[in-house]
């Protein structure tokens, strides 16, 4: 756990103080984004909790001990750090960059050999492949997979990270995030988080600090923060899309809908209306021979469609053979989908198999909750 | 052609003997300067206001014609004519090329790499030893190389305070006019010269660390 007690910190030669009065807890195995504008003491806040920076006052603690009772090093060698630059040793292979702590607390060569290789695995590179190149010769994803894995050497319980993965392009960022996710939800680290990033922050923080001018705005859960932005500052750097950016904190999963529709086959397609009425139900699902899904179809078609052969319905539920979505997937993902085939149902897949349907009506009904309107 | 020949055969051991005293004033004066300003250099890394007036000292030394420092040294009492004169202005000049090239090649070494170890717990001494002059060390030998090159070529010039080098071959010939003795002396000066400089050039390379050269194309 970090705590960190009415820190100050005012860099020399300045009146205007980098970080104000900061107080904030950041729990054991919680990942705290602290997000802001350039310039807003974000990454002074991170530097001052591994002593890269003193604060002018107030205290930081780790597990309740003040950080300024360990001697700086070996407080660094015991937390991950991880720099959007990344800071490679150009000169030392990856193998030598990532045994660069377990080297620090001595550890036999055996040991690190095992270690670098474990890691080299888990951030997703191949150990013999990788192990012995030169930071020069990786890619910029590469590196800062390294990086990540450098980090994480020793084992840390707490992790620092500053824009670690801001110097790569978005789709490999993107990748980067995603993989990071898997491993804490592992790892479960203590890990500090920087970004100016919101979309960023809502994607990987349980918590989210807002900071602005060195002074903390808002701390919360993302859902928090999106449902309820505590001024206008904060509601402008979450932008307009806020309600939006809410959608991505849930899963189509989680609001699925597992037995409000109709199946149907190809043959029954003349009897479709009589189903529905039977079944109650405002949407089917037409399934072919080997029972996979192929088309979609809602009672609004239907009746404006009007009196029609089942050759036409089955024309207007293949034109939304694509109206599917994965469960796996978030809400804002399930509304673009929705707007793209101009339709207010999509039917929900786990890999091939169908599992429900979801509609624009519940998604909706989700923000509503959320919002708690 | 011949008669420069026939000289420097004739005179074989004497040259010989001026050649390894001229190495012997190399040798010293490059030892001294290694001992001295390669940590003076590292020092001044770590202090800017420091660096600027070591740097500002050197470049003044720098800028002192050499005849003119030797002749100056030769008037102080414990100095006097020969070897201490001499070594000592010599030490003073490879002070500039040296200690600017240990100083800049510390300096450029990548900042997030020095960040990135200082985070991970790296002490500054460990930083020094693994990341820094490794890093430093093709930047801060080119210094050295410069130093040596300069060196043969300045230590001539203490032949006019009385050391008994190859300069003296110059020095005498002018005085005498003698052909073929300003040119052996001036030919093996430069041959020494451009010797060190392509010895000391291989070296330089080698001392680039593997990392550096490579690429992601290869």
């Amino acid at each position: 756990m970090i705590e960190l007690r009415d820190v100050t910190k005012i860099y020399p030669g300045q009146t205007v103080p980098a970080v104000k009065d900061l107080t904030l807890k950041i729990e054991e195995g919680e990942t705290c984004v602290f997000v802001g504008p350039s310039g807003c003491g974000k990454s002074t806040i991170l530097r001052m909790i591994n002593r890269m920076i003193e604060q002018t006052s107030g205290t930081i603690l780790i597990n309740n001990k003040d950080i300024r009772e360990t001697d700086p090093d070996r407080l660094r060698m015991g937390i991950g750090y991880v720099i959007q630059q990344i800071g490679l040793l150009p000169h030392r292979t990856i193998a030598e960059n990532i045994a660069i702590v377990p080297r620090l607390y001595g550890w036999d060569k055996e040991r690190i050999r095992k270690r670098v290789d474990e890691l080299l695995e888990l951030v997703g590179l191949d150990p013999d492949e990788t192990r012995a190149k030169y930071p020069a010769q990786l890619s910029g994803g590469q590196m800062q997979r390294v990086g990540v894995a450098r980090a994480m050497a020793a084992d840390p319980p707490i992790m620092l990270m500053d824009e670690p993965f801001g110097a790569v392009d978005p789709i490999v960022r993107g990748h980067l995030q995603d993989e990071f996710l898997k491993l804490q939800r592992e790892m479960k680290k203590t890990i500090c988080f920087v970004t100016h990033d919101i979309n960023e922050a809502i994607k990987m923080g349980d918590k989210i600090a807002i900071f602005e001018k060195g002074q903390l705005v808002q701390h919360g859960t993302p859902q928090e923060i999106l449902s309820n932005p505590k001024n206008e500052f904060v509601r402008t750097f979450i932008g307009y899309d806020r309600v939006v950016k809410m959608l991505t904190l849930f899963q189509v999963r989680s609001i699925t809908k597992k037995n409000s529709y109709s199946i149907i086959r190809e043959n029954e397609l003349a009897n479709i209306r009589q189903k529905m009425d039977d079944e109650q139900s405002t949407v089917c699902i037409l399934m072919n021979e080997s029972t996979r899904p192929c088309g979609l179809i809602t009672r609004d078609d239907l009746e404006k469609a009007g009196e029609v052969g089942p050759e036409k319905i089955k024309e207007i539920a293949c034109s939304r053979k694509d109206a599917f979505i994965d469960g796996d997937l978030l809400l804002n993902d399930a509304l673009s989908l929705m707007l793209e085939w101009n339709c207010d149902c999509l039917g929900v897949l786990d890999g091939a198999e169908l599992i429900g349907v979801i509609s624009l009506n519940d998604i909706r009904e989700c923000v509503r909750r959320k919002e708690g309107a | 052609m011949s008669n420069l020949l026939k000289y420097m055969v004739e005179n074989a051991s004497i040259i010989l003997d001026y050649a390894s005293t001229h190495f012997s004033l190399i040798f010293s004066a490059v030892a001294i300067s290694l001992v001295l300003w390669i940590p003076l250099g590292i020092l001044i890394s770590r202090n800017e206001r420091l660096a600027s007036i070591v740097l500002g000292i050197a470049n003044t030394i720098f800028c002192i014609p050499s005849l003119a420092l030797f002749s100056v040294f030769v008037t102080i009492p414990f100095l006097g004519l020969g070897r201490p004169s001499s070594l000592l202005a010599l030490v003073l000049y490879a002070m500039m090329p040296m200690v600017i090239n240990v100083y800049q090649g510390i300096k450029v070494v990548d900042k997030s790499v020095i960040e990135a170890a200082k985070g991970m717990g790296m002490n500054s001494r460990r930083i020094l030893r693994e990341i820094q002059l490794p890093l430093a060390a093709p930047v801060m030998f080119a210094g050295i190389r410069i130093t040596v090159v300069m060196a043969t070529g300045i230590a001539a010039i203490a032949a006019y305070i009385g050391e008994r080098n190859l300069g003296r071959l110059i020095t005498e010939g002018l005085t005498r006019y003698h052909v073929e003795m300003i040119l052996s002396g001036a030919i093996l000066i430069a041959l020494i010269a451009i010797l060190f400089d392509n010895v000391l050039g291989a070296v330089e390379r080698m001392l680039v660390p593997k990392g550096l050269k490579v690429s992601r194309s290869k």
